[in-house]
């Protein structure tokens, strides 16, 4: 009787994400999918015509260098994100409540601010003879500006400040929840911190290092007015192809496929992630 | 046994100022007397007065509030119930949606912008707010969904089973034993969601209809034709609304306490 | 799963419901949808004083985005539509755009001659044009050592991490295109890969590539040669004098924005007010020296004032047959433009 009761009130927790998921997100997706096999016709719109045209188009060298680039960038911001965002999230976890009350809502106030906005203040600092130029001047660290706007290094630090703050709360909600326990058994054990850290901590908090870094590994594969603003366009990802294949060269059956694969090729990543890490987990709790 | 250097603190504190230094020059900046936010050429008060004499961007304002909130409340909801249902009943369908719910952060938001609009009009439902909130839902979801979930993976289930052979129905034991648990999971998930709603320009373009503009629409299309010190304006004015917001949360928590 | 289909579309049509409700239907507005910075407000207060309507500005970033969603509302929803030409061309093969009641905008015999009658619109039955531009090349002298008269010019070692340039790629690839003697609108797919070589030569002196604001950076120094459109020239000549603009010898793009009215367009007697409005020459003066665009309205030239003179109209000394339109060419052309395109983009990021 229980568990039938049980059973029906979980269901009917479940209902609104099936329903929801499956009209509003399946459905378009579908609709992209198919998209991805039409022709595209001569001014605007597409042809209900078979064809694999557009998935044989990737193949072109210049498409794939795109996919590499995408992941390489992505690769490099994942890292940075989470070499800064993990000790942040770990840390504002051991405040006290009233701290750590304070810290997350300081964390939220600049991302209720506009992001392109707090793009242009990187440009501000980046540019010649900006803030930036001057420090490094008047301190004698470099004799002459330094024109990092438009530079790679700019794209990667614009990627990492606007991904950083996903890999903090997921690591911070992981790790609030944490049982300090565990880790003091550990160091009585004679555990030495640094050991107590990989054999506990880490593996007790690897599901928030896990969504965070699917928070910030995803959306940066597509993410493309960063690289465009920061970047002075120079440096091509999917998602810029994407954007201009849709949006200039009206191709969308074409911008559909580069999505379709950009979607599997993160897909796999994050399944393999999952498996990895799913065996990992169970060795440190056991 | 834990370390009590000052470490950790500033770390904190430095990462802190690097996210809020690009905020403070376009404070810094929303004062300046040129149009040209690469010349500095005096301090001056004239952008807010002219953001003052412009009634749109009030109601642009008050429309991204609207969508922002509805978005993440009802990401909040569909979210909630998801990871915590999912947690408690195993569908093999299961693994599936939570796939495909995750699906809108995974794809550029052009794309999704696009594919929304045709699927949209496809199925007749009009382009306005409502299409706005649904658009804006769907990629608000993963977030609460994710942080939720993981959240409950470390919960200790005997709580909830201790719950119920002390008597507690099935709705008690959820109420007063998992939601404590998970809100704090909830609240950032809802935080981002809101946040995300509330920065979208690219998505929003496509599914906003003729009558209804955004926030993040607005300042979008002003800073196609340059930035204007105006802009900076209406960032410090949010800027500063929102920690006051969050001051007074603070001291009202205070109160509260003593 | 019956159960579930019903229930979700009494969502779907409760959710419509509730959207068709809170729409109201009046006659006194005007929904115009255009770029952001197209009029400057006292204009549209001014048309708002005298007719009574109030105007519903609606923007897009592009035309393609403009072209969809008017595609998605079928025709309705917007009154009057200001974009591109080649665009315009779409549309109204999209049949989503109706005639024009002449008879109704008695200020239509202001507009230049020369601005009508082209290829997105022969007989002018559809649109009126309001505002044109050329791809202009303007740099600082005080950085660069060589004069540049043409676009072979941007080709010299000189200029390594010099030049920043708008992000179209026909106009960008076009300028290759022009150096080799061909035309902007060609379809021969083995040229264009010509100019996609000729490209990844200049790669090492592109800066950068932006659509938006690129005479910020011009002014700025962070570039010295840009190619850009002519309100952006204009933006950065007011701000620096010293600039120097060149009409490349090659030859130049040319374009033009007009306004047209969508088949379904719910108000469309009051946009043909509106249109009538702008074209008066006292109006049209404000609206083009807020722009920086070419004045298409020719009772508005000897009104223009000095300082906005030599922006406004093409030079005398320029000879206006090397300008050439940029038209919609072949998918197959289209594609081959937006591969070279890609390949220029990551060249210019080694």
């Amino acid at each position: 009787m229980k568990n039938k009761k049980t059973s029906k009130i979980s269901l009917a927790m479940l209902a609104p994400i099936y329903i929801f998921t499956i009209i509003f997100v399946a459905l378009p997706l579908v609709y992209m999918f198919l998209l991805s096999f039409l022709k595209q016709a001569e001014s605007w719109g597409v042809i209900y015509e078979f064809t694999l045209k557009n998935y044989l188009d990737i193949l072109e060298p210049i498409y794939l260098t795109t996919f590499v680039e995408s992941f390489k960038l992505a690769v490099i911001t994942t890292l940075l994100v989470v070499i800064i965002g993990y000790p942040f999230g770990y840390f504002m976890a051991k405040l006290s409540a009233k701290w750590r009350g304070r810290m997350m809502l300081l964390l939220m106030v600049p991302f209720w601010t506009n992001s392109l906005i707090r793009l242009y203040g990187w440009i501000i600092i980046f540019r010649a003879n900006g803030p930036l130029d001057k420090i490094l001047m008047f301190f004698g660290i470099t004799q002459e500006p330094l024109k990092l706007l438009y530079t790679y290094p700019a794209v990667v630090v614009g990627m990492v400040y606007a991904l950083v703050p996903f890999m903090i709360l997921a690591v911070f909600s992981s790790v609030e929840k944490m049982d300090w326990s565990l880790v003091e058994a550990s160091r009585d054990l004679g555990a030495t911190s640094f050991e107590a850290f990989r054999t506990v901590t880490l593996p007790l908090t690897l599901p928030g290092l896990l969504s965070g870094i699917i928070l910030t590994f995803v959306p940066s594969m597509g993410l493309f007015f960063i690289a465009d603003i920061l970047g002075g366009n120079k440096v091509v990802l999917v998602g810029n192809v994407i954007q201009e294949q849709l949006m200039k060269a009206h191709n969308w059956p074409f911008a559909a496929a580069l999505a379709v694969i950009l979607m599997l090729m993160t897909s796999i990543l994050i399944y393999t992630y999952r498996k990895i890490t799913k065996v990992n987990e169970l060795e440190g709790i056991l | 046994m834990r370390n009590k250097t000052k470490l950790p603190n500033v770390y904190l504190g430095i990462i802190m100022c690097l996210m809020y230094m690009p905020i403070l020059l376009v404070i810094i900046f929303s004062f300046n007397e040129s149009k040209i936010t690469s010349v500095w050429a005096g301090f001056s008060l004239k952008w807010y007065k002219e953001l003052f004499n412009d009634k749109s961007m009030f109601d642009a304002l008050v429309n991204s509030l609207i969508l922002g909130a509805c978005s993440s409340l009802a990401a909040g909801v569909i979210g909630t119930l998801g990871a915590v249902g999912m947690s408690r009943k195993h569908l093999k369908t299961n693994g599936i949606i939570e796939y495909v719910s995750t699906l809108p952060i995974m794809i550029p938001e052009i794309i999704l912008g696009m594919v929304f609009l045709v699927f949209f009009s496809l199925i007749g439902l009009p382009f306005g707010m409502t299409s706005l909130i649904i658009a804006h839902t769907t990629f608000s979801v993963p977030y609460v969904f994710m942080l939720v979930k993981a959240r409950l993976v470390g919960i200790d289930k005997s709580y909830v089973e201790a719950a119920r052979d002390l008597g507690a129905s099935e709705t008690r034991a959820f109420w007063d034993i998992t939601v404590p648990l998970v809100t704090p999971a909830i609240l950032s998930g809802m935080m981002l969601a809101f946040a995300m709603s509330f920065d979208d320009v690219i998505i929003s373009t496509f599914v906003t209809g003729a009558k209804t503009t955004t926030l993040p629409l607005k300042i979008y299309t002003q800073l196609k034709t340059g930035i204007s010190p105006k802009i900076n304006a209406i960032c410090t004015l949010m800027f500063v609304v929102t920690l006051a917001l969050v001051i007074g949360s603070q001291m009202l928590n205070k109160n509260k306490k003593q | 799963m019956k159960r579930l289909i019903a229930l979700s579309l009494a969502l779907v049509l409760s959710l419509s419901l509730f959207a068709g409700c809170a729409k109201e239907e009046e006659s006194k507005t005007m929904t115009l949808f255009t770029w952001e910075g197209m009029f400057p407000q006292e204009v549209l207060d001014g048309f708002t004083e005298e007719t009574g309507i109030e105007i519903n500005y609606v923007n897009f970033d592009f035309d393609e985005t403009m072209l969809a969603k008017l595609e998605a509302a079928e025709g309705g929803e917007y009154d009057l539509i200001i974009a591109d030409d080649y665009i315009i061309e779409t549309a109204i093969a999209q049949g989503l755009v109706q005639k024009l009641d002449k008879n109704s905008i008695k200020n239509v015999g202001n507009v230049n001659p020369f601005y009508q009658g082209q290829f997105f619109d022969p007989n002018n039955e559809y649109t009126v044009p309001y505002g044109a531009g050329v791809m202009a090349l303007a740099y600082n002298p005080a950085n660069v050592e060589k004069e540049i008269t043409s676009y072979e010019d941007l080709w010299d070692a000189s200029l390594s991490e010099k030049i920043g340039v708008v992000g179209n790629y026909r106009v960008v690839n076009g300028m290759a295109l022009k150096t080799m003697g061909e035309s902007y609108n060609t379809n021969d797919v083995a040229v264009i890969e010509e100019a996609g070589a000729k490209m990844l030569e200049l790669a090492p002196n592109i800066r950068l590539i932006k659509d938006d604001n690129i005479q910020d950076d011009l002014v700025s120094g962070e570039i010295d040669v840009a190619v850009m459109y002519t309100s952006q020239v204009t933006l950065a000549m007011l701000a620096n004098p010293d600039l120097k603009v060149v009409f490349p010898e090659e030859g130049f793009g040319f374009g033009i924005m007009a306004q047209f009215i969508p088949s379904k367009a719910p108000n469309a007697a009051n946009a043909h007010k509106f249109i009538d409005y702008i074209l008066q020459p006292e109006i049209s003066k404000q609206c083009y020296e807020w722009m920086g665009y070419y004045c298409t309205n020719a009772k508005a030239d000897s009104l223009i004032e000095d300082a906005y003179k030599s922006f406004l109209t093409l030079p005398a000394d320029v000879d206006a047959s090397s300008a050439e339109m940029i038209q919609n060419i072949s998918a197959e052309a289209d594609a081959a433009h937006t591969k070279v395109w890609t390949e220029f983009k990551a060249a210019c990021g080694q």
